[in-house]
């Protein structure tokens, strides 16, 4: 039978320290249990790089700068792919005559705006979050272009 | 009392079966590109899978060795500056796709992170370092500083939103 000072000794004991196998094993268990949200949004991603093309999105701009910003930014958003891509697209758009406001908007909102991602962003940090975060950057997305875009042309 | 651990779940399978059904339509409309969409697909996955390793390493490293309470410290309530260039840094040095940071931010935020820290990383991963030389050769070297300065500062005052956002709600 254990004394009760034994006792009291072992639960004022600090906690074990998990081996690293057992923390890794429960960080890859955390990360199996996404699995389907990140395969879901995966295949999304494929899909929508097959419906909406480059080409598709490139003639969407009209040339008009207020409206062509706000179709960067929203096209930025449901296009998705290498970062690489929307700097080609964005490049071809510049020597199309389209304005750099709309260029700019493009750039940023293709990575940090993604519709084929809400579903995950939802599930993971709740609509809430979501919802403000993408309208934040929605909104920054238009004003760090126009002001780079003004800066750009100040400087040069 | 000791922490209960989540009991093991998957999560979004609704959503996996909702994406599988979208696939099954898509092939009785147009096979062939349902299946450029799924060769797509799979191409993605291969080539994100060294992140999904480094994500799943770099979680158990930071379980390992930090504490919750630690987590808490460096990004939580009473985090103050720190924490704001925490987000900032990792958010530039990120790589990969934003859907594949998702499970260790769940983490983090799980041991205290706060909403606008998670909202600054998202923000400023907009700046991809290894990406610069492509955008000067692209767009000019005045273009690239320009933009990637106001990305952070635009980074910190979404985050800054986000916080008020919170407060306001609470």
């Amino acid at each position: 039978m254990t004394k009760p000072h034994t006792q009291k000794k072992q639960q004022n004991s600090p906690p074990q320290q998990p081996s690293f196998l057992k923390v890794l094993q429960k960080s890859s268990l955390s990360f199996l249990a996404m699995a389907p949200l990140l395969l879901a949004t995966i295949g999304l991603v494929g899909i929508f790089q097959i419906l909406v093309t480059p080409k598709m999105l490139a003639s969407l701009f009209q040339g008009d700068p207020l409206f062509d910003t706000l179709l960067g930014t929203l096209t930025g958003a449901i296009a998705v792919g290498n970062p690489i891509v929307s700097y080609l697209i964005g490049g071809e758009l510049l020597n199309q005559g389209i304005s750099l406001y709309a260029v700019s908007a493009f750039l940023l909102s293709w990575i940090t705006l993604g519709f084929t991602q809400l579903p995950a962003e939802v599930e993971v940090f709740g609509g809430r979050f979501t919802l403000y975060r993408n309208i934040l950057a929605f909104i920054f997305a238009m004003i760090t272009a126009v002001l780079t875009t003004i800066t750009v042309q100040v400087l040069s | 009392m000791k922490k209960q651990d989540k009991p093991f779940a998957f999560r979004g399978k609704y959503l996996l079966v909702a994406v599988l059904v979208l696939y099954g339509i898509f092939f009785l409309v147009n096979s062939g590109g349902a299946l450029s969409a799924l060769q797509k697909s799979s191409t993605i996955l291969t080539k994100i899978l060294p992140i999904f390793v480094v994500v799943i390493l770099f979680t158990a490293t930071l379980n390992y060795f930090i504490k919750p309470k630690q987590i808490a410290k460096h990004l939580g309530q009473k985090s103050g500056m720190k924490g704001w260039f925490w987000a900032l840094a990792a958010g530039v040095i990120s790589h990969g796709p934003m859907y594949a940071w998702y499970p260790l931010l769940d983490d983090l935020r799980s041991h205290g992170m706060k909403d606008e820290y998670i909202v600054v990383f998202f923000a400023s991963r907009a700046i991809k370092i290894p990406l610069l030389p492509i955008m000067i050769d692209y767009f000019g070297l005045t273009f690239t500083i320009v933009i990637s300065l106001y990305m952070l500062f635009g980074a910190l005052i979404q985050g800054l939103c986000m916080q008020l956002a919170t407060i306001k709600d609470t």
